[in-house]
C-alpha cells in the first residue's frame, strides 16, 4: 500500500529520514518494498499484513507504529469544528438500518453552505502521491480522511436525497446503479446498498452512486460514516466483480468506534477547506457497540516464549506507546486492555508478538534448546524411496519429477479411468490428477528425443484416482534399448532390494483391455514375487507411441512402491564360497520358437540337482541355417560342490542326464 | 684362433649388435655350445698340466668378461627396444575419456537429502503427509477459518471430490500432533501445489520443508539458534539470519526470516536489491489455536515452526534462474546435477 512522508510527519514528531524510516518499519512492523521521492514527498510502499489492515490500512495507524518504534509523540488529529446550533442534523436526513448485521453501525453528518471546488495543493499533492485522483474538495476530504484513518466515507449532496431518507438494505433482484465514474452494475439480493425511498444511491462499502453526487452546485453535505460486516462487503465485491479502496478496507474489518472518529475529523476539514456549517446532532445507528477487550499477560510465559528477558517497565511502555492500557498489574500478571482498533489482538500471545518485536526481534540471542538427547527416527519411507532412487541412479536412470497433472488429450490417448478432476484448473494441461506416471515420463522422451538417442529415466512419486485415492509409484523407462535390458533392470533394483522370487508373468489382457491397451500385447509382463503381482514390465503399444510422435521404442516398467516396499529387507546373508574348483560344460538346444526358455531352465535344474551352481544363457538363435519354426539356445553349465572337487567322470554323468532329461521332449534336440 | 684374437672379435661384435637378435647370435657364436671358446675349453684335458692351467685360467677369465659384457649391452638393447615400442605406442592424452553411464538425481531429492541429513543430525524426525488434503487440515485446524480474507494467502486448487491440494505441508503438524505426545522435533518435505500463474519464480507445485519443534518450553531464541545452525551448513557459510514481523494464522508471534545475502554477505547488492538480506522463509511460534487442534493444551506445551521451499535452497545453492527447471524433464538439466 502507498504511503506519504509527508502525512506522517503531521503526527510524528522527529520523525526518521526516509530511508531509516523504511529500515526501522521493516525490522519493527511491516517490510517497506520501496521508497521514492516524488516531487515534495516521499512515497513508501509498505507491506501492511493482512492481520494487521484493520489499523494500518491508514496513515495514523502506521504513524502510532512509528511513535512506539521510535519513542516519540504521537500528535492526535484535529476533529473540532464549529457546530451551528440552528441547524439540526434530523432534519436533512434520516437513516433506516434494515439488516443490523450487515451494518453494525452507521453514522451520518450534515454541512450546508459549503463552497464546492478544488483541493488546495497540499491535499492534492497527497492524494496523488497514495494513487488517488483529486476530484473536488469534499470528495477529496473524504478520500483523504480514509488514508489517514482508514475509515472509508462517502459524501452524498443532502438536496439529491428523495424523501432525505437513508436506507440500508440488501439491493432487490433487477435493481440496478450507476456508478460515479458511469459504471452500469446489475444488482441482486446479495449486494447490500445505500437507497433513498426509491432508488439504490451507492453500492454500500464499495462505490456510490451518479445520482446523489456531488457537484459544482452542491450547497448541503450528507457525510457517512458507517461500519459494514466484511463478508457482507467481500460478498457483494465478488459478486459484482468490484474492487475499491474502499471495500478492500471493509473485507478486513474495522473498528466500529471509528466511524464517529473519521465523520467528525471530515467535517472539520470540509469546513476549514470549503467553509460551511456543521449542523448539530450526528445520526448515529449503533447496534452492537463494540469494547474493549482485556487480557491477562503472564510476564514469565513471554520471557519463556521469546527465550529473552525484557524489562517489565519497558514492557509497559511499548504496550501504552501502542495504545494499550495496563489496568492491573500483580505479578507476575499484567491486565491488560486492548484498544478495539487492535481487531488481531486478543490472546497473550498477540501481547507478546506486540513487545517482541517493538523491542527487537534482532536482540533476542540464538541460543539452543535444551532437549532429551533422543535420535531423530529413521523414517522407512524416506529410507526405501532414498534406496530405490540411488540403485536406479548407479543403472544409468536419470531421475525427473513431473507435474502431478495430467490434460485432458492425454487422458484421451492413454484411456485413464477413476480420475480426480480438478475443480479449478489452471489449463486444459492440468485438468486432472495423474493416476499414472507414465504418460508424463512419456512426454519427456517426446521432449528430449531430438538430443538424446538413448533415454533412461524413472519417477518415484505420487499418482492418484478415484479408487486408489493417493499412493506412491515408481516408474521407468528406456528408449533406444529393449525389453530384456529392462527386465535385467528390474532384476538388480528388487534383488538390491532384499526381494528374490522374483518371476514374470505373461499378461492375459482382457478383451477389453487390449483395445486400448497401453503395453504392446506380446512384449508386456507382470512383474511377480512369489505369487503377487507388483507391476508391470513392456513395450509401449505403437499406437500410443505414434500419438504422442515418440520414434524409437520405449520399454517401461510400473511398480507399485508401497508394495514393493513391504517386500524390501535389508536382510542380506552372505553365501560361503567353495574352495572347490568349478566344471563348465556346454549345452545347446534346439526347441519350437515358442518354447519358454525357462522350461529348459527347469528340467536342466530338475535333472542336474545341488552340484548345477550356476546356468548362464548365452546365446539366442534363430535363423535361416536352422530348421523352420525353431530357435537355438546355448547355455554355459557351471558345476560345483562344496565339499570336494568334482571329478570329470562324474560331471560327464551329471551333463548326460540332463541331456537324455531334454530329450524326452521329442521337440526338442540337442545339438552335439 | 687365439684367445686373443677371439676376444678381440667378441668384443667387437657385441659392440655393433644393433638389436637382441644379432646380439643373440654373437652369444650363440662366442659363448654357445658350438662356439670356438667352449671347444677350448673341452679341449683342455688333453694339455699338459703346466698349460692347462694357463689356458684354463685365461678361457675362463674370457667366459666371464664376456658374459658381463653381454648382458650389459643386453639390457641396454632392452631398454632401447622399450623405448622404441613405448615411443610408438604415443597416445594423445588430449583426446577425451571414456566416461562410464551413470544416472543422475533431481536437484531437489540431492537438496531435500541434505536439509533432512542436517535437521536429522539436531535430532528431527522426518515424517511424510498426503497431498491430497481435506479442509480441515490444510485450513480450519491451522487457525484459518472459512471466508476469512486470510484463506487468499494461499491459492488453492480445489478437487471434484471434495478435497483440495494441500498448499502447504503444515497440515501434517496436526496430522502427526494427533497421534504423538511432545515433545517432538520433525520436518517435513514434500510436494505443495498453488492455485498460481507460472513463472521463473512460480509454479503450480513445488515443495516445501516444514519444521515443528514442541516441549515445555521452546522459545523464539531456540528457533534463532536451529536455524541459523541449518543455514550454515546448508550454505557451507558463516551467514547470518534475522527475524522480522509477518503473519501466518499459525503462528503467534509469526515472523520472516531472512538470511544475509550470499552474493554481497550483507553488504547490498542487485541479488537481494540492495538490502543484505534474502528473504528464506515464514515461522513463528505454533498458535495456541494449532495445539489445540490437534488434541493438546497450549498451557502445557509451546513451540516453533517453519516452513520454507526446498525449490528456493536449490535455487540458490546451484544459482538456477528458473523454477519450472525443475519439472522439465529436460536431460540437458537433469544430467548436470
Amino acid at each position: 500500500m502507498k504511503f506519504s512522508y509527508n502525512f506522517f510527519r503531521d503526527y510524528v514528531s522527529r520523525l526518521p529520514k526516509p530511508e531509516k524510516l523504511a529500515e526501522l518499519l521493516t525490522q519493527h512492523s511491516f517490510e517497506v518494498e520501496e521508497v521514492k521521492k516524488t516531487g515534495g514527498d516521499f512515497l513508501l510502499s509498505i507491506d501492511i499484513l493482512p492481520n494487521r489492515a484493520p489499523d494500518c490500512f491508514s496513515h495514523f495507524g502506521v504513524a502510532r507504529e512509528i511513535a512506539a518504534i521510535t519513542k516519540s509523540t504521537l500528535k492526535p488529529l484535529l476533529v473540532r469544528g464549529l457546530i451551528s446550533n440552528k441547524l439540526k442534523t434530523r432534519d436533512y436526513v434520516s437513516v433506516d438500518i434494515r439488516d443490523k448485521k450487515a451494518c453494525p453501525r452507521y453514522t451520518a453528518k450534515v454541512l450546508t453552505d459549503v463552497k464546492v471546488g478544488s483541493s488546495p495543493k497540499w491535499l492534492k499533492d497527497r492524494l496523488r502521491v497514495c494513487g488517488l485522483n483529486p476530484i473536488n474538495n469534499i470528495v477529496d476530504i473524504a478520500n483523504y480522511v480514509m488514508l489517514e484513518t482508514g475509515q472509508p466515507l462517502h459524501a452524498f449532496d443532502g438536496q439529491k436525497l428523495e424523501g432525505k431518507k437513508i436506507i440500508v438494505r440488501f439491493a432487490k433482484n433487477r435493481e440496478k446503479i450507476v456508478t460515479l465514474d458511469e459504471q452500469k452494475f446489475d444488482l441482486n439480493p446479495d449486494v447490500l446498498v445505500i437507497a433513498d425511498i426509491k432508488k439504490p444511491i451507492a453500492i454500500a462499502g464499495l462505490k456510490g452512486g451518479k445520482i446523489p453526487e456531488i457537484d459544482k452546485k452542491t450547497k448541503i453535505v450528507v457525510l457517512e460514516s458507517a461500519n459494514f460486516n466484511p463478508r457482507v462487503i467481500r460478498k457483494s465485491s465478488r459478486k459484482l466483480n468490484l474492487k475499491t479502496d474502499a471495500s478492500l478496507r471493509f473485507e478486513h474489518g474495522i473498528d466500529s468506534n471509528l466511524t464517529e472518529l473519521a465523520i467528525s475529523r471530515a467535517a472539520y476539514l470540509i469546513q476549514k477547506i470549503a467553509g460551511g456549517k456543521i449542523a448539530q446532532g450526528l445520526i448515529d445507528i449503533y447496534t452492537k457497540k463494540s469494547y474493549p477487550k482485556r487480557i491477562r499477560l503472564d510476564y514469565g510465559y513471554l520471557i519463556r516464549l521469546l527465550g529473552i528477558k525484557i524489562e517489565r517497565k519497558e514492557v509497559k511502555s511499548i504496550l501504552t506507546k501502542l495504545g494499550f492500557k495496563i489496568i492491573k498489574e500483580k505479578f507476575p500478571n499484567l491486565i491488560v486492555e486492548v484498544p478495539t482498533w487492535r481487531l488481531d489482538v486478543s490472546i497473550p500471545e498477540d501481547l507478546i508478538e506486540e513487545i517482541g518485536r517493538i523491542y527487537d526481534y534482532e536482540k533476542i540471542p540464538a541460543t539452543f534448546p535444551i532437549a532429551a538427547l533422543i535420535p531423530a527416527k529413521r523414517n522407512l519411507n524416506a529410507f526405501w524411496e532414498d534406496m530405490t532412487k540411488n540403485i536406479l541412479k548407479e543403472a544409468g536412470f536419470t531421475e525427473v519429477y513431473n507435474y502431478s497433472f495430467i490434460s485432458e488429450d492425454e487422458v484421451k490417448i492413454f484411456n485413464n479411468e477413476n480420475l480426480i478432476e480438478l475443480e479449478n484448473p489452471m489449463s486444459k494441461e492440468q485438468k486432472y490428477l495423474r493416476s499414472s506416471l507414465i504418460p508424463n515420463l512419456l512426454k519427456n522422451v517426446q521432449k528430449n528425443q531430438k538430443s538424446f538417442n538413448k533415454i533412461r529415466i524413472f519417477e518415484l512419486g505420487k499418482i492418484f484416482g478415484l479408487k486408489i485415492k493417493e499412493k506412491r509409484q515408481l516408474a521407468g523407462l528406456i528408449s533406444g534399448d529393449d525389453f530384456y535390458r529392462l527386465k535385467g533392470v528390474m532384476d538388480l533394483l528388487l534383488n538390491k532390494l532384499g526381494i528374490s522370487n522374483i518371476w514374470y508373468d505373461e499378461h492375459q489382457p482382457t478383451p477389453g483391455q487390449s483395445k486400448k491397451a497401453l503395453w504392446h500385447a506380446k512384449k508386456c509382463a507382470e512383474i511377480k514375487v512369489d505369487n503377487k503381482e507388483i507391476g508391470f514390465l513392456g513395450e509401449i503399444s505403437p499406437r500410443i507411441l505414434q500419438s504422442l510422435k515418440i520414434a524409437n521404442k520405449v520399454v517401461v516398467f510400473d511398480l507399485g512402491f508401497d508394495k514393493l516396499q513391504k517386500l524390501a529387507s535389508e536382510e542380506h546373508e552372505y553365501m560361503s564360497l567353495s574352495k572347490f574348483p568349478s566344471a563348465v560344460r556346454d549345452l545347446a538346444v534346439l526347441v519350437p520358437r515358442g518354447t519358454k526358455v525357462v522350461q529348459v531352465l527347469n528340467k536342466i535344474n530338475a535333472a542336474g540337482g545341488k552340484l548345477i551352481r550356476d546356468i548362464d544363457l548365452f546365446d539366442i538363435y534363430e535363423g535361416e541355417e536352422l530348421p523352420q519354426g525353431k530357435k537355438n539356445l546355448a547355455f554355459h553349465i557351471i558345476y560345483q560342490a562344496k565339499d570336494r572337487t568334482l571329478k570329470s567322470k562324474e560331471v560327464d554323468e551329471i551333463h548326460q542326464k540332463i541331456i537324455k532329461a531334454l530329450e524326452k521332449d521329442p521337440t526338442w534336440q540337442i545339438r552335439k | 684362433m687365439t684367445l686373443k684374437t677371439l676376444k678381440i672379435e667378441a668384443e667387437k661384435a657385441i659392440e655393433k649388435a644393433r638389436d637382441l637378435k644379432v646380439l643373440n647370435n654373437a652369444f650363440k657364436k662366442y659363448l654357445g655350445k658350438k662356439s670356438e671358446l667352449t671347444r677350448i675349453l673341452r679341449s683342455l684335458e688333453k694339455l699338459p698340466k703346466a698349460k692347462r692351467v694357463k689356458v684354463g685360467k685365461e678361457a675362463n677369465t674370457l667366459k666371464n668378461s664376456l658374459r658381463i659384457q653381454f648382458d650389459k649391452k643386453a639390457r641396454e638393447l632392452k631398454e632401447k627396444a622399450q623405448k622404441e615400442t613405448e615411443e610408438k605406442e604415443w597416445i594423445d592424452v588430449t583426446v577425451p575419456g571414456k566416461r562410464p553411464v551413470l544416472g543422475h538425481l533431481h536437484p531437489l531429492t540431492l537438496v531435500k537429502r541434505k536439509a533432512e541429513e542436517i535437521f536429522q543430525a539436531m535430532g528431527f524426525t522426518v515424517i511424510q503427509g498426503p497431498e491430497m488434503e481435506n479442509e480441515w487440515y490444510n485450513f480450519d485446524a491451522l487457525n484459518i477459518p472459512k471466508d476469512h480474507p486470510a484463506r487468499d494467502l494461499w491459492d488453492t486448487f480445489y478437487l471434484k471430490n471434495g478435497l483440495l491440494l494441500r498448499t502447504h505441508t503444515s497440515p501434517v503438524q496436526i496430522r502427526f500432533m494427533e497421534k504423538n505426545q511432545p515433545p517432538l522435533r520433525i520436518i517435513v518435505p514434500g510436494r505443495i501445489f498453488r492455485h498460481e500463474a507460472t513463472d521463473a519464480s512460480h509454479e503450480t507445485n513445488f515443495y516445501q520443508l516444514e519444521g515443528l519443534m514442541v516441549s515445555e518450553q521452546v522459545s523464539a531464541a531456540n528457533f534463532k539458534a536451529i536455524i541459523e545452525e541449518f543455514f550454515q551448513r546448508f550454505f557451507e557459510k558463516p551467514v547470518k539470519i534475522r527475524l522480522i514481523p509477518s503473519f501466518f494464522p499459525f503462528v503467534e508471534p509469526g515472523f520472516q526470516v531472512d538470511m544475509t545475502c550470499l552474493n554481497c554477505e550483507g553488504k547490498g547488492c542487485p541479488a537481494c536489491s540492495r538490502t543484505g538480506w534474502l528473504e528464506m522463509m515464514g515461522a513463528g511460534m505454533v498458535h495456541p489455536n494449532v495445539l489445540r487442534a490437534a488434541g493438546l493444551n497450549p498451557k502445557n506445551w509451546q513451540g516453533f515452526a517453519f516452513g520454507m521451499g526446498i525449490d528456493r535452497l536449490a535455487m540458490m545453492k546451484y544459482k538456477i534462474n528458473d523454477i519450472r527447471l525443475f519439472y522439465s524433464g529436460d536431460l540437458r538439466f537433469l544430467q548436470q546435477f
